[in-house]
């Protein structure tokens, strides 16, 4: 597949350099202001809804969103499908449940919304770890995938030195906009991104159509052709299998993805920017019209490439297919001499690469912060350091947070690290949920609860994906070849929800029975931040 | 410490006339009586602290306030629990369908398009009328309350000072 002449390289390289200069003068230009602490955690207060809008939705639409699930659809059908309204329905139910309280709940992050009721150093604690445990995965996955799809995209041969420059490079570029520009530095970088991801897709999508007269069954014809599975294409089993426990896998994961993505820390934290209630809600509906009609787009995409370019070119030159996107563009192109092609390929890949940097910039942000906030300056410094000070921390953290995903994602390269998704998604539907929802709707979740449901939620997630089939005991696993795949699913979300939201409640009831003071306590305190919490009221 | 005697009544018990001199400060920034100010339990006297000094605000407001609050809780829960299972609800049906019926969801209605595809696509369609939905419902039944436990809140906050 790869015919493309040196021209084409050359376009996409310049293209490349021109996106990395352009938004690194503009994360410098934007960056924050000294010594300004909500300047540096929640970027602009006077961010507009739409605007605010289209920075969740950046952060929500990460690279495994736009190469992973377009991979799926493509390979998968209908299990991609699915894939791809959990993901969108997922940033739906965040903004029903859990957007409004949490705005007025938060100031900077996650550790401030749960630590508001019950103060304390341990809280602050699990909180960040929980956070790290969230991001840090999610990070590797994408930094490791960066550095196979930019030896793919420029075409350098793969070996583990290419892969290891190109991961080295993406994860220093990462470093610089999360240290220098701050939450205002990513946002401008997300909105950017989002609108050239939608206006590209969008391209894409059309030409998918045009390809076949505007005529969906056309599109769906050919790409049960392309996809050498014939009808079983548009039925569910493709991606995980057609037996019952592999059913309830689905079910498991499609669930878990629906509470779970929208959960993560760098996510939420957008929210917090927000100026009042009215505004988290607009801002809301515009991020999650936005990711709808991409997932839309994704759903096209995807079975165009199925169509178009077939599923054995796909899994030969990805098994997951996260190429496909590219390989799409190619053959959309048609001539592979013509400015056409040259001009489409050229954007697909800019894009994608846009993508990268400015998702793992986000992630790396959210961690960096939550080590300063939560864990430097609250449990460390007991809320008493110097604002100018948390933000330096705030700043080596990232360094030192992006530094070790770099040494992480270069050991990890040659496995297959999609795994980890799955576990940073889980740990999100399974840890971070419960706590948000009993931390933010019931009054009597107390200390032991929180901490229960945090390190259980994490622990159990962390523990069931080690020893599950994705790790171990089948082909596609990281481990093909070794055998300690104890608990039978690809995805631990089925067990650890239940387990993480039991956990809080148990924990919770223990204290209401030992520790009836500091119940009460808790109690008194969530009663004293209830108009905070519902009206805003100071 | 501000001595609000002139404008604070000691508590009547429930069924009572409120006497008309009501406090001039106060009513014109609530609601007129006669609103359910009694259906909250009786038991907020013990503001009296043991030197018979009256407390920094009206009693009355608080009840107006727990009341408020508790009307903007229940809008917000009703709200919430609507829009919430709704949507987590028919996700989870759609799903379990398609894998326990993969032949009913991958039975052809039009041409290529099986109704799994269908159903799943217009989850997605259905997706901007009900943030549009969400949004006006909470204009009209949150918002207003929460307006009025803020400015109670910031009356409170401004006597306390």
């Amino acid at each position: 597949m790869t015919d493309f002449n040196s021209g084409t390289q050359a376009t996409v390289l310049i293209l490349f350099t021109t996106l990395v200069t352009l938004t690194l003068l503009m994360c410098v230009m934007a960056g924050p202001e000294r010594d300004d602490l909500a300047n540096f955690y929640t970027g602009y207060l006077s961010l507009t809804p739409l605007k605010n809008g289209l920075a969740i939705a950046g952060d929500y639409i990460s690279a495994a969103t736009v190469l992973s699930t377009t991979g799926i659809v493509a390979l998968a059908g209908y299990d991609g499908y699915v894939l791809a309204v959990s993901t969108a329905l997922s940033l739906v139910l965040l903004m029903f449940l859990l957007a409004e309280p949490l705005r007025n709940a938060g100031s900077f992050t996650m550790g401030d919304v749960l630590a508001r009721t019950m103060p304390g150093r341990a809280v602050r604690i699990a909180a960040c770890v929980v956070t790290l445990a969230a991001t840090l995965p999610f990070l590797v996955v994408q930094l490791s995938g960066a550095g196979s799809l930019l030896t793919f995209i420029l075409d350098i041969p793969h070996g583990a030195g290419a892969r290891t420059i190109c991961i080295t490079l993406v994860g220093s570029l990462m470093i610089v906009y999360a240290a220098i520009g701050g939450m205002r530095g990513t946002a401008l970088i997300q909105m950017i991104k989002i609108v050239l991801l939608l206006g590209t897709s969008f391209v894409v999508a059309v030409l998918v159509l045009n390809r076949f007269d505007w005529s969906p069954g056309e599109v769906l014809r050919a790409a049960q052709q392309g996809s050498g599975a014939g009808p079983t294409f548009l039925q569910q089993g493709l991606q995980l299998g057609t037996s019952a426990g592999e059913r309830l896998d689905f079910v498991g994961l499609q669930i878990t993805v629906i509470l779970g993505v929208a959960c993560l820390p760098h996510i939420t934290m957008r929210l917090y920017s927000a100026r009042d209630v009215p505004a988290v809600r607009r801002s809301m509906s515009w991020a999650v019209s936005t990711v709808t009609t991409f997932c839309l787009l994704v759903i096209i995409m995807g079975t165009g490439a199925a169509a178009l370019v077939g599923s054995q070119y796909i899994t030969a030159a990805d098994p997951q297919g996260r190429t496909s996107i590219l390989m799409l563009s190619r053959v959309l192109g048609g001539d592979a001499s013509s400015v056409g092609a040259t001009v489409l390929y050229a954007a697909v890949a800019g894009v994608v690469f846009i993508t990268l940097l400015s998702s793992v910039a986000g992630m790396t942000l959210a961690a960096a912060s939550s080590l300063a906030h939560d864990l430097f300056a609250h449990a460390a410094q007991r809320g008493k350091a110097e604002p100018r000070t948390e933000m330096a921390v705030a700043t080596w953290a990232s360094v030192g947070v992006g530094t070790l995903a770099i040494v992480l994602a270069t050991l990890a390269q040659n496995w297959n690290v999609g795994v980890l998704t799955t576990l940073a998604i889980c740990i999100g539907a399974s840890a971070v949920a419960p706590a948000l929802t009993y931390s933010l709707f019931w009054r009597g979740f107390t200390r032991t609860g929180m901490l229960a449901t945090l390190y259980g939620g994490a622990g159990s997630a962390l523990i069931l994906m080690v020893f599950s089939q994705a790790v171990s005991g089948t082909p596609a696993a990281v481990f093909p070849n070794a055998d300690f795949d104890l608990f039978p699913m690809q995805s631990a979300g089925l067990v650890s929800i239940p387990f993480g939201y039991l956990a809080g409640w148990l924990g919770s009831r223990r204290d209401h029975r030992r520790r009836a003071a500091e119940s009460r306590e808790n109690l008194r305190l969530y009663e004293e931040n209830e108009p905070r919490l519902l009206a805003a009221a100071e | 410490m501000t001595y609000a005697d002139e404008d604070w009544y000691p508590p009547s018990p429930p069924g009572w006339q409120q006497p008309g001199t009501a406090p001039q400060g106060h009513t014109s920034r609530h609601q007129p009586y006669g609103r359910d100010l009694w259906q909250e339990p009786y038991g907020y006297t013990s503001r009296h602290d043991a030197y018979g000094h009256t407390p920094r605000h009206d009693p009355y407001e608080n009840y107006r306030n727990g009341a408020d609050l508790a009307a903007l809780r229940s809008a917000y829960r009703l709200l919430r629990r609507v829009s919430t299972l709704t949507a987590l609800g028919s996700f989870v049906v759609y799903v379990v369908l398609s894998c326990a019926t993969p032949d009913l969801m991958g039975s052809k209605i039009a041409g290529e398009l099986s109704l799994g595809m269908v159903l799943g696509v217009l989850q997605l369609v259905v997706t901007f009328a009900a943030v549009f939905w969400y949004g006006r419902s909470a204009e009209r039944s949150v918002d207003p309350l929460a307006q009025v436990v803020r400015e109670q809140a910031g009356t409170n906050s401004g006597a306390a000072r």
